[in-house]
């Protein structure tokens, strides 16, 4: 019974101790649009075209959704049905790199329809992913026929890093950049229960990029 | 039978099921291109091995498992979808293109082949992305069976890691990636092709997807 309180006790200084994350955001914008973006939409993009890793679909999933979450007036275009409305001209072989690019897609006169009608005023690509380092410790687990249970410990940690480029679709420039990294280390201790304590990287890392942009493109913010 | 008979059977069952190779039909939607059709009548003929496309690898080891990818239903779909979203009108041939084979009036029939394909997995390399790569070779000819051209394209897809997904599932999410990546390309690519450049030339037709 001492040794169950005494590793609960471990458990809960772990859980006082770890799973925190330390980030750091840096911006650089131009022409910050000081009423807001009006009835006009945004649209977020992640990039995958490099060969070892993709933008994951659920972090611009979480940026977009900060976003409108505080800031109702801003339509948030989401990213399948801009990459299936667009299809495709958005697809990683075919993305515009820069925002030079955006002149010779709209030379395409469906391209140009379908954006005036979306009213896309920014377009923001998002460049990067979370990866998970290394890892330490080791647990094992056993069931029988009176129960099972693991004991041990293992810890790993993982790194976020992103970048969100904003251009102005009218303009055709890049308006703003936007970094942000995290990181932070998760422990699972076992004892019987393996109890995970997970540092959220990639949701501080989405809430970092998104207050910023949100900063950006809301008037209210 | 018993119900502990019952669940023995099942749990062997599940025990052959996990000996068996992964097998994985490609499923996907397909969105229409976003583009102004070409004035012109294309017919399209999907041979059965096409049509009923399907990718075997057989494990190189003992813990690894052999791997079925069925390609051929989306493939028709994908095609289908973005080929009558890029010409005025597509029409399926009822046989193939030939000397003597009553066919559809059309400027021209695409034939398109899946030449090879390759998959990866995170268990294959040191990579977290799922890979799906293929190469396709079509040949357009008239409907007589006059060849016109005849080029090869590759497409490719991948997806990461992702939480609580299978195998199954990522191979099946980096296929359709690669069917959308077929269809960017060809859209891309098909008016640079010379031969087809002449032939679109001949009917006096602008160049699609000349803006990239």
């Amino acid at each position: 019974m001492n040794g169950i309180a005494r590793a609960l006790l471990v458990s809960l200084a772990l859980f006082a101790l770890g799973g925190c994350v330390t980030a750091q955001v840096d911006e650089m914008v131009f022409n910050e649009p000081t009423e807001g973006i009006g009835d006009a939409s945004v649209v977020i993009l992640g990039r995958r075209h490099a060969s070892d890793y993709d933008t994951e679909p659920e972090f611009v999933r979480c940026v977009g959704k900060y976003i409108s979450s505080r800031d109702p007036a801003i339509n948030v275009i989401g990213e399948l049905q801009f990459l299936n409305e667009l299809y495709p001209w958005f697809e990683p072989r075919t993305a515009p790199l820069n925002a030079r690019d955006i002149e010779r897609l709209t030379r395409q006169p469906a391209v140009a329809r379908k954006m005036e009608a979306l009213k896309t005023e920014y377009m923001i690509w998002i460049d990067g992913s979370t990866v998970r380092g290394e890892s330490a410790g080791s647990m094992t687990c056993a069931i029988g026929p009176g129960g099972g249970g693991c004991f041990g410990f293992g810890t790993w940690s993982d790194d976020a890093d992103y970048e969100a480029t904003i251009w102005d679709f009218t303009d055709r420039a890049e308006v703003g950049r936007v970094n942000t990294s995290a990181s932070g280390q998760s422990y699972m201790p076992a004892v019987v229960l393996p109890i995970p304590i997970i540092a959220p990287v990639q949701g501080t890392a989405c809430d970092g990029i998104a207050e910023q942009l949100l900063q950006f493109l809301s008037s209210e913010y | 039978m018993t119900t502990a008979s019952r669940v023995a059977a099942l749990f062997l069952l599940a025990l052959l099921a996990a000996c068996g190779p992964a097998h994985v039909v490609v499923q996907g939607d397909f969105p229409e291109p976003l583009l102004d059709p070409l004035p012109l009548t294309l017919g399209v003929w999907y041979d059965e091995e096409f049509a009923g496309h399907e990718f075997f690898d057989e494990a190189a080891a003992r813990n690894e498992s052999s791997w079925i990818v069925s390609t051929g239903e989306s493939q028709v779909q994908m095609w289908d979808t973005l080929l009558g979203g890029m010409f005025r009108e597509l029409v399926h041939m009822k046989g193939e293109p030939g000397p003597g084979q009553m066919n559809q009036v059309v400027d021209g029939v695409l034939i398109p082949q899946v030449d090879e394909l390759q998959y990866a997995i995170p268990a294959h390399t040191s990579v977290k992305v799922y890979e799906i790569w293929m190469r396709y070779r079509f040949r357009l000819v008239t409907t007589g069976g006059k060849p016109i051209a005849e080029w090869t394209m590759t497409s490719y897809g991948k997806t990461p890691t992702a939480f609580l997904q299978s195998d199954e599932e990522a191979v099946n999410l980096a296929a359709v990636m690669a069917l959308r990546d077929a269809g960017a390309h060809f859209v891309t690519s098909f008016a640079r092709v010379p031969a087809v450049s002449d032939w679109l030339r001949a009917r006096g037709v602008p160049a699609p997807g000349s803006a990239l």
